[in-house]
This record gives structure tokens, C-alpha cells and sequence, in this order.
């Protein structure tokens, strides 16, 4: 008798049974806590019913698909299917805390005679999203001289008249320096104040030339991405002057490099009514749902019908199912493997080019683990 | 060392006015007479991390 | 770095930093191949930026199974990275700049 895989018997009937399927592919949420909310990545793990739950790259190809839901100046939302949250929530990950950014990291302040403090007036500073593109600049380590490759400079002088009405300082009031830094940089003991004669003062950057003269940024200057943030407010006689530093960051350094306000996913919502829901029940489920997930068809002659019309905005309350008798008729659920991806930018790069980037990320982290590894 | 000590600026407590006083003066405001007096903040860059 | 022991299918690799961004990513591809038999990662201490993954197969040598897992990961974002610019181009297509429909929602404003 020749050898037959039992892998491969006609007879026998293939692929997981419907309730394994369901428990592999849904997490359900019952009355009393969410059940199966793990994910089986063993390749072996369904073997014994003769399943291949191995990764197969075109078959990941075939069944991966995302769809914008929708894309704005600084925010999106997008669905993404077919992808296991590891690798969801590597790119979230990735997003929050290791896509670069400009931000201003060092303040040199001559002279503020308001009542924010020194350090404070930096802090806040520093959390000004400027709108650059960080990929046009190179990262600056400490030790490395600040040139036009590495640094944006802002200017910030201010000043309330006296006699006059308190001012307001807005983030528009930060000046570019194309130039570089404008304060001469002193020699700490008076002793060696002897200036190189000939050559200009030494300032706190190093430019070779204008960042002006970039294509980058002729007619695009570089500003803070909002106008109206308030950075202070003087009262009369009271003075601002100080230049500020940007340089490329990320925000696992410090939150003020982090492009996005926020970046999560959510598992899509499925409701399914596991039998018909007829008249009174019908306006009962409808009255019960805070989020408006079910609506009600009308059959005629004074019939209806519960349907669920919106199951996105489904929020999992549980109100549907929480009453007696209602968990068999009403089960709430989560596709595992389809993401609500929403990415707010905080404004230094649109969303979609963000998200591109985190998966350049990642990719470049295997890359170099690759490199490391032979 | 300098050998004419140059006048330094002070505010007034009171009023807001600027003075300029030598070794020796009166403290006191020209404008109110007021005899507190606040040095000021010298033009010496300060450099903080905005953190 | 690598602490293989003198078995060449099992080992420990220990990645500076790097956290459960890549660790978590690239224990699911390795999950997901057949050859391997046992694979997890830990971060020995928080404070520390740290992981270790172990990987033990049935045979094939650990090193070149971590070699695939993270090369599938890398073809993985690539298709990841191709789908979304699709997406995108195709929604901006179909909804063109709002700059037009913004002047017109001005217009009547004015009046």
C-alpha cells in the first residue's frame, strides 16, 4: 500500500474547524471578560488537524491590504489588514518614539526679565514643533561643532513698552537665522579676550553658508509649524532675547522629538445578531447601545428587524449583552488581524510620509541585525 | 584691574527707572527716591538644555 | 553578539539597543518557521537597553534561521511600505486637495 500523507487524504475534510477558526481569528467579548485574546503564532501549532500556520510570504502578500479611511494635513486613519499586531505594534512603536524630528534642544538666552523662569521658558521652547524636514539634516552629537547641516537657529526678541499693554509672545515671533547664531560667543576668562583681528567674532554655530541658499528652503522658510502658541507674556518694561538651537531628535530621547500627538490602532469591531431580533427587542437593542450600532428594518405590517448598521463604532461597552438572555442573542467581537491605524501628527511631517518612514525604520533595524549577524 | 570702575545699572524697587551709580553714591532712586535698588541682569549668555 | 553553546541549534542572540519593537517583531517571524522549535526574547533588566532572543531549532544552524526570520521581516515592510504608498496615491486620487472645495466653502462667506 503506497504511503499517504495524512496531510493529503480527500476524504478527510481540511482546514480548522469553524469554532477553532473562530477562537483563532476573533476575540470575543463576553459579559464577563474578552476570551481567546491570544494569538497562535506557532508554525506547528495546528499540525494535528493539518494546518500550515507557518509564514508564507506571497500568501502574506495575497491577503495584506490597507485602505485609507482618512488623510489630512496632520492626521489619518487607515485600515490595515492581514498583519499581526507584533508587527502593528512594532511600526506604533516605532512611530511614538524613533522617527526624527527637529526640535529645539539648546537655549541661549542674553536677557528675559519676565517672570518664566530661564529654564522654563527653555522647556517650553523645546516643545515647539518646528516644521523642517528632518531628513534634510544630519545628526549632531555633543562634541560636533553646530554647522548648517545640523542646527536651525531662531532669534526671539521681545519686548513690552512701558506704559503700554502686557504682550503676548507667539511662537510666530521666533525669527529663522539662516546665517546661524548671531551672539558672539565670549571667552570664559577675560584674561584671553584678545580677539583674532581679521576674522569676524566667533559666534555659537559654525556655518559655511546660508541655509537660505538651499533649494530646500528658498522659498520655504522654515517656522514653527503653529503660529499661535504662546511662549510667554510680558509686562511692561519686560524683555525677551535669546536664540534657540534645533537639532534632530527622536523621542525616545525626549518627547518634544516625537512626530505624532498620538499613534494607536484598534482591532475592527464585528457585532453579530446570532438570531433574528424581531419587534420590542429590536427597539430595545436599538435604545441600548450608546455608540448607535444597530438600526431597525422595517418588514411591513408592523414588523421590524434589528441589523447592524454601524459596527466601526462599536466601542465593546458590553451595554447590549449586559441584561439576561442577551449574550446568546448579540456576540461582540474583534477582528485579530484588522487594525483601525490613526496617526496624529504633531506637524513636522505629514502622517502618510511618517508611517512610511517607521517601516523604513524597521526595515533598517533588520538590516543592521543582518550586517551584524555575518 | 580697571582703574576707573565703570558706573553699573540698577533698577528701582519702586518705580522701574534705571540708575547708574558709581562707588560712593546714595542709594537711592533719582526719580522717586526710593532706596531699593535691584541690580540688573548683566548681557552674559546663559545656555540651558530645553528639556 | 551570539552565545551559542557548542550546539549549533540553539542559541542566544543579545542585541544592544534595541527593546520589544524589533524583539517582539522578529520572535513572530520566527515563530512562523517551520525549522524552529523554541524561540523568545527577554529584556533582562528595564533599565538596561537590552534583549536577549533565544532561538532553538530542530536542526538548521540558529544563526541562519534568525538570518531568514529577519530577512522575511525586511520583505514583509517592504510589501507593507508598497501597499500603503498604493493606498495612499489611490485616496488622494479620489479625494483631490481640499484646497479648491475650501474656497468655495469661503465664497459664500463674504457676502
Amino acid at each position: 500500500m503506497p504511503k499517504v500523507s495524512a496531510l493529503n487524504m480527500p476524504d478527510v475534510p481540511m482546514g480548522l474547524p469553524s469554532h477553532m477558526e473562530l477562537q483563532r481569528t476573533r476575540v470575543s467579548c463576553d459579559k464577563d471578560a474578552p476570551t481567546h485574546t491570544e494569538n497562535v503564532q506557532a508554525s506547528g501549532a495546528y499540525a494535528s488537524v493539518g494546518v500550515d500556520n507557518s509564514l508564507r510570504l506571497d500568501q502574506f502578500r495575497k491577503n495584506f491590504r490597507v485602505t485609507v479611511v482618512r488623510l489630512t494635513e496632520d492626521d489619518m486613519e487607515f485600515d490595515m489588514i492581514g498583519i499581526d499586531p507584533s508587527i502593528a505594534n512594532a511600526f506604533r512603536r516605532i512611530l511614538i518614539s524613533e522617527v526624527p524630528t527637529m526640535a529645539i534642544e539648546k537655549v541661549f538666552i542674553a536677557n528675559s526679565t519676565t517672570l518664566v523662569q530661564d529654564e522654563v521658558l527653555a522647556h517650553r521652547l523645546g516643545l515647539i514643533p518646528i516644521k523642517a524636514d528632518p531628513r534634510l539634516f544630519e545628526w549632531k552629537d555633543d562634541n560636533k561643532v553646530s554647522n548648517e547641516k545640523n542646527t536651525i537657529v531662531f532669534k526671539l526678541h521681545a519686548k513690552c513698552q512701558r506704559g503700554g499693554p502686557r504682550l503676548t509672545v507667539k511662537s510666530d515671533q521666533l525669527k529663522w537665522l539662516p546665517n546661524g547664531s548671531e551672539f558672539i560667543d565670549e571667552p570664559t576668562t577675560a584674561t584671553d579676550s584678545t580677539p583674532a583681528t581679521g576674522s569676524t567674532p566667533k559666534t555659537f554655530t559654525n556655518f559655511d553658508h546660508s541655509q537660505a541658499s538651499l533649494p530646500e528652503f528658498a522659498n520655504n522658510p522654515i517656522v514653527p509649524k503653529h503660529p499661535d502658541i504662546i511662549i510667554s507674556k510680558l509686562g511692561p518694561g519686560q524683555e525677551i532675547e535669546l536664540e534657540a538651537h534645533a537639532v534632530k531628535g527622536i523621542g525616545k530621547t525626549h518627547a518634544k522629538w516625537s512626530p505624532v500627538s498620538t499613534a494607536w490602532y484598534r482591532m475592527l469591531p464585528e457585532v453579530v445578531l446570532l438570531q433574528d431580533i424581531k419587534d420590542e427587542l429590536a427597539e430595545e437593542l436599538v435604545k441600548k447601545c450608546p455608540a448607535k450600532v444597530f438600526d431597525i428594518e422595517d418588514l411591513g405590517k408592523g414588523k421590524m428587524k434589528a441589523t447592524v448598521a454601524r459596527p466601526r463604532s462599536c466601542t465593546l461597552c458590553r451595554e447590549c449583552i449586559r441584561e439576561e438572555n442577551w449574550e446568546e442573542r448579540v456576540s461582540l467581537r474583534r477582528v485579530k488581524d484588522h487594525f483601525i491605524f490613526t496617526i496624529e501628527s504633531a506637524g513636522q511631517l505629514p502622517p502618510q510620509e511618517l508611517f512610511t518612514e517607521a517601516v523604513k525604520i524597521l526595515e533598517k533595524k533588520c538590516k543592521g541585525l543582518l550586517d551584524e549577524l555575518s | 584691574m580697571d582703574a576707573q570702575p565703570e558706573p553699573v545699572s540698577y533698577i528701582c524697587g519702586d518705580c522701574g527707572m534705571e540708575n547708574t551709580l558709581k562707588p560712593g553714591d546714595v542709594i537711592q532712586c533719582r526719580e522717586c527716591g526710593y532706596r531699593i535698588l535691584y541690580k540688573k541682569r548683566t548681557r552674559r549668555i546663559v545656555q540651558y538644555e530645553a528639556r | 553578539m551570539e552565545h551559542g553553546t557548542k550546539d549549533v541549534k540553539s542559541s542566544t542572540f543579545c542585541l544592544t539597543d534595541e527593546d520589544h519593537t524589533l524583539a517582539n517583531a522578529v520572535r513572530f517571524t520566527l515563530n512562523q518557521d517551520p525549522r524552529v522549535d523554541f524561540c523568545g526574547y527577554s529584556i533582562p533588566h528595564p533599565s538596561d537597553a537590552q534583549v536577549n532572543i533565544r532561538v532553538q531549532t530542530t536542526g538548521a544552524h540558529a544563526g541562519e534561521v534568525l538570518k531568514d526570520a529577519l530577512q522575511s521581516l525586511t520583505a514583509m515592510c517592504q510589501h507593507v511600505r508598497s501597499t500603503f504608498d498604493g493606498a495612499v496615491e489611490e485616496y488622494q486620487l479620489e479625494n483631490p486637495p481640499v484646497e479648491s472645495m475650501e474656497t468655495e466653502e469661503c465664497l459664500p462667506k463674504k457676502r
